[in-house]
């Protein structure tokens, strides 16, 4: 009882945290914009190189720019109480971490989310990509796995943001590494052999590909494999990432590196 | 001519609440504030925080328009010949930050040398002997980061002084030091006047303004409210007496109930290691000692004395005569 | 000659403390070569060297622009950060004076990028640079710091109310590198973009960079990208000067 209400509960507090610094005059311009300026400098750029179509970049880059909210939101639940110097009194409280950690993941993915909801809707106007009706509903569900996935990917660059000082940059570094990897703009056959193989183990290369498929009217059905596929990479991020938030926890206790910025 | 001289100076500002519906609230931080300092006199404005001495100094050098009233720097108006005003007064705030942290205290100075124009020739030696003379030679080459903060605050007064103005600003430069490097502070403040400066300083540190200035202007919730030298400041209390109580565990509402005695000017409580100490200010004839005791609530009771104010007793009578 | 010396010492201080910032300088020049993976597999995918090339500066100069616009919108909010912005419009000079060396010392790191892009596509994907008019080439990539500086500068002043100004100048990241035509031919782009391209100093000093470097007459790209800078410097002057009134009648120069 008392880990459901600290996983809603506390989840919820954290999500208000969460919009405490992602007032509207950031919201804005980075995450309900410039995802749509990715989206059309990517499609152009397709374009310019004659290597596929706008649907092909219109997909990808509205689920990988979900990477931005979710890292970014992650690692700002854990960094941010090291900046703001109230991670020791969360990390003292008996709280049991699994809900609380998990918790605080929910906001994160609805988040994402929506991110990338409103920029595949945006984008697809703009660009003139139709999006069968039927698909609609199969594909709400494909950009929360791969929101949810790549907050796994997250709760890991949570788990670093306790230990290394420049987390934003590791943030902005996985974002880069996944608009490379994950097929979003570069077809992943394509891809050199050794980079194609690291895309299988990432979040999103799935789900984009899924996504794609149900634009070009795939039956949910088809696409459910995929969407397993994505589940469990981001099941496993996730666990690891919580492992690694433990560890580094321990190894804070042990050598007083929790509180420092 | 006066060096400096304020009149009438008001400044309101706008606060807001709310992000929707804004409500628009006017605070009065500085409401008719007129002094006047001549050249080579160093002139205190003392009041707690909060009080408006940040603002008139801000306003006095530029940096703040007054909401009405005029002043002037060596005869420049401070809002329409800005730039005149600029190049002849120097402006040191306390605190650790306004450095480059990055750049050692060397090039913190280069910097704000072109800024001034200082003339380059000139740069090298007027940079070493503000070093000296704020005791940081041999420490210059360092990245300001690894600076204590004394240091910091011993090179903003560098900084201040690079370009050899005839008018000095301080405002709090001391706060925040330990004993040691405050004194030092204080020592290099006395040597600008001494050089012929006209300095204005802002302090909440009674002792402070005592010490070093010629005339002080004590300044409570935006206004002025009794300026002299420090001993005509001091006259204004020698009529009265302290009475000093010590107390272990100071019962909640104390004050009011003590400042409610007829004859009672002014309450303060000051902490001490294990007690607090129960300041009255009251008349030299009436005895009230017997009185305040019985409004203690039977609180554990240590030391009671009787003594003469002292220039700090009439800064808290001053500031704390109308809350 | 006192106006450049106070220029030329600002932009030198001022780059000092900003290449000594492991964060803002080194991550400035990784973040660029992400993109510049992606489209050089991108472009490689049709196997022209010509068009590589073509990527490769494109590619660089974008690296140039992420350093300027993600950081010069929010000059003002740094020395607010620093507890300086106080000190600085105290001091003497008009503030342009020391504003421009500012928003110019965070353009100047992006040849720094612009190298490290260049030296990627060179030693990952064997990308050749040839520069078929050397001196024209260099002077084009000091024209294009200039006049990224110079929007800078006015991106700087038309932020400086807002405390998210990071988040604006991150905003103008993508579509500069658009419809700058950084790495697509601006006859892709709809016909109503084009005078904001043309509006744009970095279009120009893409073009200027990419003719001397490929074969072709810079000068009037470099010409153009130089004159909008200087106007973009006008503007921000004026503006700057009711900012500043501005904030000294609203105290809001010294808010964090």
């Amino acid at each position: 009882m008392t880990s459901a209400r600290i996983f809603a509960v506390g989840g919820l507090m954290s999500y208000r945290a969460l919009f405490y610094w992602l007032t509207p005059m950031i919201y804005i311009p980075s995450l309900v914009v410039a995802p749509i300026f990715q989206i059309l400098l990517m499609a152009y750029i397709g374009r310019s190189a004659g290597l596929a179509s706008d649907e092909f970049y219109v997909v990808g880059n509205a689920i990988q720019y979900a990477a931005i909210p979710c890292l970014f939101a992650m690692m700002q639940l854990v960094g941010g109480e090291k900046f703001q110097n109230t991670l020791g009194a969360i990390l003292v409280s008996p709280a049991p971490r699994l809900p609380l950690f998990f918790g605080r993941a929910v906001p994160v993915v609805l988040n994402g989310a929506f991110v990338s909801a409103f920029s595949l809707l945006v984008g697809s106007l703009i660009l003139d990509v139709e999006i069968p009706a039927s698909a609609v509903p199969s594909l709400a569900l494909v950009i929360l796995v791969a929101a949810f996935s790549c907050t796994g990917l997250g709760l890991i660059n949570a788990a670093l943001a306790l230990r290394i000082r420049e987390s934003a940059v590791l943030s902005n570094v996985f974002f880069g590494f996944l608009l490379i990897f994950t097929g979003a703009n570069v077809p992943l056959d394509d891809l050199p052999g050794w980079m194609r193989t690291i895309s299988d183990f990432i979040p999103f290369t799935h789900s984009i590909e899924a996504a794609r498929r149900l634009v070009d009217g795939a039956a949910t059905s088809e696409v459910m494999g995929l969407v397993g596929v994505e589940l469990v990479i981001g099941a496993a991020y996730a666990v690891a990432g919580y492992l690694l938030l433990r560890f580094f926890e321990n190894q804070g206790r042990r050598h007083a590196t929790l509180d420092r910025t | 001519m006066s060096v400096v001289e304020a009149i009438d100076l008001h400044r309101t500002y706008r606060t807001s609440t709310g992000t929707i519906r804004r409500k628009w609230k006017d605070v009065e931080a500085v409401r008719g504030v007129s002094f006047s300092i001549e050249k080579g006199e160093l002139f205190g404005l003392l009041g707690p925080n909060g009080a408006g001495k940040t603002t008139t100094i801000k306003m006095l050098i530029t940096l703040l328009i007054p909401t009405s009233g005029t002043a002037k720097v060596l005869g420049h108006d401070v809002v329409k010949d800005a730039r005149e005003v600029r190049k002849r007064i120097g402006y040191v705030f306390g605190g650790e930050r306004g450095v480059y942290e990055r750049l050692s205290g060397y090039d913190n100075l280069r910097y704000f040398a072109e800024l001034y124009g200082v003339p380059p020739g000139e740069q090298k030696q007027r940079i070493a002997s503000l070093l000296d003379l704020v005791g940081l030679t041999g420490r210059e080459q360092e990245r300001t980061e690894g600076y204590s903060r004394g240091m910091k605050q011993r090179l903003h007064v560098a900084r201040g002084l690079l370009h050899d103005p005839p008018v000095v600003f301080l405002d709090e430069p001391t706060i925040g030091l330990d004993p040691v490097g405050a004194r030092e502070l204080r020592a290099t403040i006395a040597q600008l006047v001494d050089a012929g400066k006209t300095v204005l300083l802002t302090t909440h540190y009674m002792f402070e303004a005592d010490a070093l200035c010629d005339r002080i202007a004590v300044i409570n919730k935006g206004e002025i409210v009794a300026h002299g030298t420090p001993a005509q400041l001091k006259q204004n209390v020698t009529e009265g007496a302290v009475v000093e109580v010590e107390i272990f565990g100071i019962p909640e509402g104390t004050v009011e109930r003590v400042r409610e005695l007829p004859g009672v000017s002014a309450v303060s409580v000051e902490e001490r290691e294990q007690a607090q100490v129960l300041i009255v200010q009251t008349p030299a004839d009436v005895e009230l000692t017997h009185a305040i005791l019985g409004r203690l609530d039977g609180a554990n009771v240590g030391r009671v004395s009787r003594r003469e104010p002292t220039l700090e007793d009439a800064y808290v009578a001053l500031v704390s005569s109308d809350e | 000659m006192k106006t450049l010396r106070l220029l030329a010492f600002g932009w030198y201080f001022q780059f000092k403390t900003i290449s000594r910032s492991p964060f803002e300088g080194l991550f400035q020049i990784i973040y660029p070569l992400f993109f510049a993976t992606v489209a050089f597999l991108m472009f490689s995918v049709g196997n022209n060297p010509k068009t590589l090339l073509y990527a490769s500066l494109g590619s660089a100069v974008m690296g140039m622009w992420s350093a300027t616009s993600t950081t010069a919108g929010g000059a003002m909010q740094r020395e607010r950060w620093h507890g300086t912005l106080e000190a600085l419009v105290a001091s003497p000079p008009h503030f342009a004076l020391i504003l421009l060396p500012i928003t110019l010392a965070m353009s100047t790191i992006g040849i720094y990028c612009l190298v490290a892009t260049l030296a990627f596509g060179r030693f990952v994907f064997g990308i050749e640079l040839t520069i078929e008019h050397p001196l024209a080439f260099g002077l084009s990539i000091v024209g294009t710091v200039l006049s990224f500086g110079a929007l800078g500068f006015l991106f700087a002043v038309a932020f400086v109310r807002f405390r998210a100004a990071w988040a604006l100048g991150n905003l103008f990241e993508y579509p500069v590198w658009l419809i700058g035509g950084f790495l697509v031919p601006l006859v892709l782009l709809p016909e109503w973009v084009r005078p904001i391209s043309w509006a744009l100093a970095p279009t120009w000093g893409m073009n200027a960079i990419r003719e001397s470097s490929l074969g072709g007459t810079p000068w009037p790209d470099l010409a153009f990208c130089l004159a909008l800078g200087a106007a973009y410097v006008a503007v921000g002057v004026l503006a700057l000067e009711r900012v500043l009134g501005a904030a000294r009648k609203r105290a809001t120069l010294s808010l964090t």
